[in-house]
């Protein structure tokens, strides 16, 4: 029995009667009260579904789906982002699945039970994202989105079944799905530019951990992995410059596509140059130390906006003469110099709450300042920030609509593709902006219910 | 025999000295927590420090693994000379474990991880083989079976044997102990101290902060009382619980037996 369960006042069973008389009409007042908010909520609810399912003007949102989804994405290039989307769906379920295969692992060598996610969790768990879908897919009048949708759903539970795979591969299916997560980026990019850095980094990355080093003595370690990842590198250098296979470069991409990439891509740089500047902040060395601390300050006293627009205009002057960065490129650099200063102070608050014991006793175990950051205070600190940090991308993700200003037509833009149109100059702006805000909010909220499962998971075993 | 000479035999060890601390000096700003320390130990020897709170008895052997830097005088751990070279500082370290009175096990990692986290990180040490090595320390300290769990599993009394096998499993010459029952339940000092005991009965050098008499008569080769930063008696159990010299020490003894 859970513990607000014992508190409840015991209600007779199978009596609505009752419970209505004891929670709505215990005296008088309350009795009132809630008289007059039931009929305020009954009249609120009789508003709403009028407008949802009567009075709402909604084909100026389901006549721009697809500008709402990928915005002035070249038409004949649509195919990109059906690959992209079945990728994704493949590495994220084998993401998911080898998340699951090493906690069955840990769990069986620690001897307790593991079960494996269920379907009814998996959708209780991601309800918002899935309900936006099917209101996507409800709107619109072609059979193409619902199979894109079913060939994402079956490659995705086909990538799950990589749960199954033993240990030994649990590397190997890692590697797998960040080399797929690449793959769907640049299905849509192509390989022109600098393509290559992030697949060289992903490979050579894997190289460096696949390697076995273990059985070398410690100097010969050191070399062999180097020249893996030399050799790994070069080797993707040289397979792209050779293929060359244009894309859609971002400049082109826009809608939901480019808010959700843009945020991602923000995140995952922000991430670990905050960690870093956190650490930096703290360091013994002044130099360090003032450089992080000044660049925080700095950073945090101005709106993302000044800095959106810095970039846009100033950027080119510091850069090197010959350097032709895009919009999109530009505004990634500003919201990522602005995220990482938070990230930086929400890590450096997680640092500060750890006692001091704790680097104390790896010290007392001769470990190294590196060896007792890497294994010791981050991993403790980064637990204690998850709902700040995720606060923070939350909020990263919807600023992402500021990035109309600069001329970038993400999520929110569309709308002013949607309202150009004769149809729906004057009428419809209500519906639209609903919409936007329907679709900013399942994705917020689905990255506020995980995070509040990953403090749950991560807490498992705390004191 | 005068004070000045059972005082100056006693500052010496018994045979080769592991530990020599010279005219060590310590400040914290204006405040003088270690004044004028001469103190050596020697190999397989056990050292219990007594002494009242705010004495520097926890600073004192802070100071031999540089948890804290001493201000003045020289301290010489296994031939070692203590300076600012962080080379010679960790080497010093994995030469020296250490128990603290809050247990500092790192909450994120299960028992067994805590034990073999510096053999690996430290001595490189390969997993399977640092497994073994903390099955044997976790054996050692009687609580093998909990090697699965976290430490907020655990009571305090395991927690402190698990952050003793923790630092045995770097396989150190010295074992330092700071007030390690302190914070734990009166039922569960035991479990600990009986630990302890087989550690000195097996030969290794401690150099235990304790307020456990009852220990310190047992187990101690030699019994350190601090007072002020100052060592003021050094002596064999039997001399300093029988027949303490000096005033301060009486005092003390007669306020705490």
């Amino acid at each position: 029995m859970t513990a607000a369960a014992e508190r409840a006042p015991a209600v007779p069973k199978g009596s609505a009667l009752a419970w209505i008389k004891e929670r709505l009409f215990r005296n008088f007042w309350s009795g009132v009260l809630s008289v007059v908010l039931i009929a305020i909520l009954a009249y609120a609810g009789y508003r709403v579904v009028l407008f949802v399912f009567v009075n709402g003007r909604w084909e100026a949102v389901s006549r721009n789906l697809t500008n709402f989804m990928v915005g002035r994405f070249p038409r004949g290039e649509i195919w990109r982002l059906v690959a992209q989307m079945t990728l994704l769906g493949l590495a994220l379920g084998v993401a998911a699945g080898t998340a699951s295969g090493s906690a069955r692992d840990r769990a069986a060598e620690a001897g307790l039970q593991y079960d494996p996610p269920s379907l009814a969790g998996t959708l209780r768990r991601f309800w918002s994202l899935i309900a936006f879908v099917l209101v996507l897919l409800a709107m619109t009048t072609t059979v193409g989105p619902w199979l894109v949708a079913a060939a994402v759903v079956i490659l995705g539970y086909a990538g799950w079944q990589s749960w199954r795979l033993p240990r030994s591969l649990r590397m190997v299916s890692w590697v797998t799905t960040a080399l797929l997560l690449l793959a769907s980026f640049q299905v849509v990019s192509g390989t022109d530019g600098r393509a290559w850095v992030p697949v060289a980094l992903v490979v050579a990355a894997a190289s460096w951990l696949g390697v076995p080093v273990e059985r070398l003595q410690a100097r010969l370690r050191r070399v062999v992995s180097l020249a893996a990842v030399t050799v790994a590198a070069a080797v993707v250098f040289g397979v792209y410059s050779v293929i060359g296979a244009p894309g859609v470069g971002w400049d082109n991409w826009s809608g939901m596509n480019l808010t959700l990439w843009w945020s991602a891509i923000v995140i995952v740089l922000a991430f670990p140059i905050g960690v870093l500047l956190a650490l930096a902040r703290r360091s013994t060395l002044p130099t360090l130390r003032y450089l992080a601390t000044t660049y925080i300050e700095l950073i945090r006293g101005v709106p993302l906006i000044t800095l959106l627009f810095m970039g846009q205009f100033i950027l080119g002057f510091m850069l090197p003469a010959g350097t032709n960065l895009s919009s999109i490129s530009r505004s990634i650099a500003a919201g990522t110099l602005f995220t990482a200063a938070y990230v930086a102070e929400i890590v450096r608050g997680g640092l500060q709450s750890l006692p001091p014991g704790q680097a104390e006793a790896g010290q007392a175990l001769g470990m190294g300042t590196p060896a007792i950051t890497r294994k010791i205070v981050l991993p403790q600190a980064l637990r204690a920030v998850i709902p700040a940090m995720v606060g923070q991308f939350i909020s990263l993700f919807k600023d992402s609509s500021l990035l109309f200003i600069i001329g970038v037509t993400e999520f929110l833009a569309v709308r002013g593709i949607a309202h150009a149109q004769p149809d729906f100059r004057v009428i419809a702006h209500a519906e639209t902006l609903v919409f936007v805000a329907v679709g900013y909010w399942a994705i917020a909220f689905a990255m506020s219910r995980e995070s509040q499962r990953l403090e749950r998971k991560l807490g498992v075993g705390e004191r | 025999m005068t004070t000045e000479q059972i005082f100056a035999d006693a500052t010496q060890a018994k045979g080769e000295a592991l530990i020599q601390l010279t005219d060590v000096d310590k400040f914290f700003g204006d405040f003088q927590a270690l004044k004028d320390i001469n103190m050596n130990v020697g190999k397989q020897e056990v050292v219990v420090v007594i002494g009242p709170s705010g004495s520097g008895k926890s600073t004192l052997i802070r100071c031999i693994n540089r948890l804290e830097k001493h201000d003045r005088g020289t301290i010489v751990v296994d031939g070692i000379v203590l300076s600012d070279d962080i080379r010679h500082i960790q080497e010093v370290r994995r030469e020296t474990g250490m128990v603290f009175q809050s247990f500092n096990l790192f909450p994120h990692l299960t028992v067994l991880d805590n034990v073999t986290l510096a053999p690996r990180e430290v001595r490189r040490m390969p997993k399977k083989e640092a497994e073994n090595l903390a099955m044997q320390m976790l054996e050692r300290v009687k609580i093998p079976e909990q090697a699965r769990k976290y430490p907020g599993q655990l009571s305090g009394g395991q927690q402190q044997r698990v952050a003793i096998a923790r630092s045995l499993a770097m396989q150190p010459k010295v074992m330092l102990f700071d007030e390690v029952t302190s914070a734990l339940d009166p039922e569960m000092i035991k479990e600990v101290l009986d630990v302890m005991v087989e550690l000195a009965e097996g030969g290794m050098t401690m150099i235990v902060v304790t307020h456990e008499m009852g220990f310190a008569r047992a187990v101690a080769d030699r019994v350190v009382f601090m007072s002020d930063g100052q060592i003021v008696e050094v002596g064999t159990p039997e001399h300093f619980f029988t027949n303490p010299q000096e005033e301060r020490t009486k005092l003390f003894l007669s306020q705490i037996l």
